[in-house]
């Protein structure tokens, strides 16, 4: 899986062996990923306020954007703010587009593209975001959410959606075959998880 | 500035029983009558029904039968999308020896926008592809349907008896077929507004059927009324729970209150129109009869017959100074038109919504005609037109740019709005040419000067 020529971007950013990450993917900052996650190229994972902690079997699609940065009012210069960490459970869907800046993500969701997720958002697990749906409110959104439509409507689903076990299998084969992936660093201690 | 462009920007006054002002690109010109026509000054009628997704054609009875909604495809309840069906496959006991399980397709409906699975509602998964899904059957099915009984015999009674009066009062001008002719559904008797049940009443006329007598029992009022639950004022609304009105209305069967009753839908059937005009009966627009194709067989919309005006750039509109706006103007036929343009009057009565004194150029303006082949012939000789600079900004092949005067009255518009007439040429080859009585070649369409009053809303005053 980590065969050619590396290009360490950071030194703090560890990931786990299994995991797909392209180079051309910009990691800044202390990341953790997990194993059989896969991170296509351009997808950018921006960890300025705070560590930021990747679970398992996720799949961070193209210009996804994943960043853990400092809310508004506060300088970066600002002292007694701590770092928090920002958490992402296992099987989660980051689709093209989206923005995420949820502190805390529970497992098998799915954020559609062009989703944006505010920083006071904590998604638990089984959540759909739809396409363009921006949720910027501060609120735990319960299990199995489905938000849809152009007014960010609500609905409830009974299962949570399939993990993308298939697509990712397909992606760890194919994806090496074409972009330079980021050698693995083997994380300090198990992975974080919710 | 593409706003400019917005085509509610100029706008056409359409005489016809009411004034209507609409862009260009939403009207249609009969030629016969030489006039402008919109959407309401034309008659609709139904072509055929067609399903938006699986664009199957259905005719015309079919559809009525099935309550004009498609066999195959489904809405989802939830978000009016359309439904697509999925297979999974599951475990299921080999029939000759249960002890082993083999794989077995179950299908069963989602969809694609808010992730709506018929799953969702309790429904289970079925077997076939298509054509396993049924819709709920209505509660008060059989009452309805004995009051549509009841009432069409009714309705069918009355136009009887309105066509003997009929007959006896003109037995010696009309022969009897005649009584036949007074079915509702011809262009002589159109479906005039407080008729009673006339839609019902389109039975054929069979003398000596015998019809047997319906009687309905009258619906009964109650008095008691079923009781609210204990606790519908203290207990918590799930709001993902609850319908909106619109999904409860999209089944006004049941009107389910709950987002587990709610249950797909037949998709609905669109249906492809014919527009005609009121005064001579002429097509308009007529589509194609496969609802693959977006062509037409006639169309006579207004672009392809009046040059079109639209407004190219606005300078800073101040109040009580002159402005020059551009505009342009393009020719759409393959003559050469003339146009000249004129203000209205004070006290024009179509003028209502100016607000402010234009200026128009007094000479005529030549559009050469629309050449398609021009942008290949690169041996064209540009046609030579004398352009005034002051009134002709840019001359490109069917398209010219000209320059108003514009001086806003009203302080503090918000919209500067200025109307002005435009006269163009109009060859109407659609008319048979007849034989020319001086023997000589038959004489090119005679051309009618056509007067068309247009409005343009420019926007507010510059602060």
């Amino acid at each position: 899986m980590s065969d050619a020529k590396q290009i360490v971007a950071q030194k703090s950013a560890k990931i786990a062996a299994g995991a797909v990450v392209c180079v051309e993917s910009e990691i800044r900052g202390d990341v953790t990923i997990g194993a059989r996650t896969v991170v296509h190229p351009k997808a950018r994972i921006i960890a300025e306020a705070g560590p930021i902690i990747i679970g398992e079997g996720n799949l961070i699609e193209e210009q996804a954007l994943i960043i853990n940065s400092y809310p508004e009012n506060i300088l970066p210069d600002t002292d007694g703010v701590e770092p928090k960490a920002m958490t992402i459970g296992t099987n989660n869907v980051f689709e093209v587009g989206c923005v995420s800046q949820a502190l805390k993500i529970g497992d098998n969701n799915v954020i559609e593209s062009k989703a944006d997720l505010g920083r006071n958002v904590i998604l638990t697990s089984g959540c759909i975001i739809g396409a363009c749906c921006q949720i910027n409110t501060c609120e735990v959104v319960p299990e199995n959410t489905v938000v849809y439509g152009s007014n960010s409507m609500r609905r409830t689903q009974n299962e949570k959606p399939q993990p993308q076990t298939l697509q990712l299998d397909f992606l760890m084969k194919i994806l090496p075959n074409y972009h330079h992936v980021k050698k693995t660093v083997k994380g300090s201690g198990a992975l974080l998880r919710n | 500035m593409a706003s400019l462009l917005q085509p509610n920007r100029v706008v056409y006054l359409v005489r016809g029983e009411k004034k209507i002002r609409a862009p260009l690109s939403q009207l249609y010109f009969c030629r016969y009558c030489s006039e402008l026509r919109s959407l309401e000054c034309v008659s609709h009628e139904v072509d055929s029904h067609y399903c938006p997704s699986c664009l199957e054609n259905m005719p015309s009875a079919e559809a009525k039968l099935k309550k004009n909604r498609c066999a195959n495809c489904f809405d989802c309840p939830c978000c009016m999308h359309t439904l697509s069906t999925r297979a999974t496959n599951i475990p299921a006991p080999v029939p000759d020896d249960p002890t082993k399980t083999t794989m077995k397709k179950a299908y069963y409906l989602a969809c694609g926008f808010c992730r709506w699975t018929s799953r969702d509602v309790g429904m289970a998964d079925k077997s076939v592809a298509s054509g396993g899904w049924q819709e709920p059957e209505n509660p008060h099915a059989q009452r309805i349907n004995k009051l549509i009984e009841y009432y069409q015999q009714l309705a069918h009674r009355e136009k009887q008896e309105r066509d003997r009066k009929k007959m006896a009062r003109r037995r010696q001008c009309m022969p009897l077929a005649f009584s036949e002719k007074y079915g509702l559904g011809t262009r002589l008797q159109r479906q005039r507004p407080g008729a009673p049940l006339s839609n019902l009443a389109g039975l054929s006329l069979k003398e000596g059927e015998d019809q047997k007598e319906i009687s309905i029992e009258p619906a009964q009022a109650l008095d008691e009324v079923e009781p609210l639950p204990e606790d519908f004022y203290t207990r918590p609304v799930s709001l993902p729970e609850v319908t909106t009105l619109r999904q409860r209305l999209l089944q006004p069967d049941f009107q389910p209150a709950g987002a587990s009753q709610l249950h797909p839908r037949h998709k609905h059937l669109l249906m492809k129109r014919s527009l005609r005009c009121r005064k001579c009966e002429h097509n308009l627009s007529k589509p194609e009869f496969n609802p693959t194709s977006i062509k037409f067989k006639i169309q006579l919309v207004a672009v392809s017959y009046i040059p079109e005006v639209r407004i190219m750039s606005i300078p800073n509109l101040r109040y009580m100074k002159e402005s020059q706006v551009l505009l342009t103007l393009t020719n759409p036929v393959e003559n050469v038109a003339h146009v000249s343009l004129a203000i209205c009057e004070d006290d024009d009565p179509d003028g209502i919504n100016r607000t402010a004194q234009i200026l128009v150029p007094n000479t005529e303006l030549v559009l050469a005609g629309k050449d398609a082949a021009a942008e290949y012939d690169e041996l064209a000789e540009p046609q030579d037109f004398q352009d005034d600079p002051d009134v002709v900004a840019f001359r490109k092949s069917n398209k010219i740019g000209f320059f108003i005067k514009v001086i806003p009255q009203k302080e503090e518009d918000t919209d500067v709005t200025v109307a002005f007439k435009m006269r163009h040429d109009f060859r109407n080859l659609a008319a048979p040419i007849r034989p020319s009585e001086e023997g000589g070649d038959a004489p090119a369409a005679e051309a009618i000067w056509l007067t068309h009053h247009v409005e343009l809303r420019l926007g507010p005053l510059a602060p």
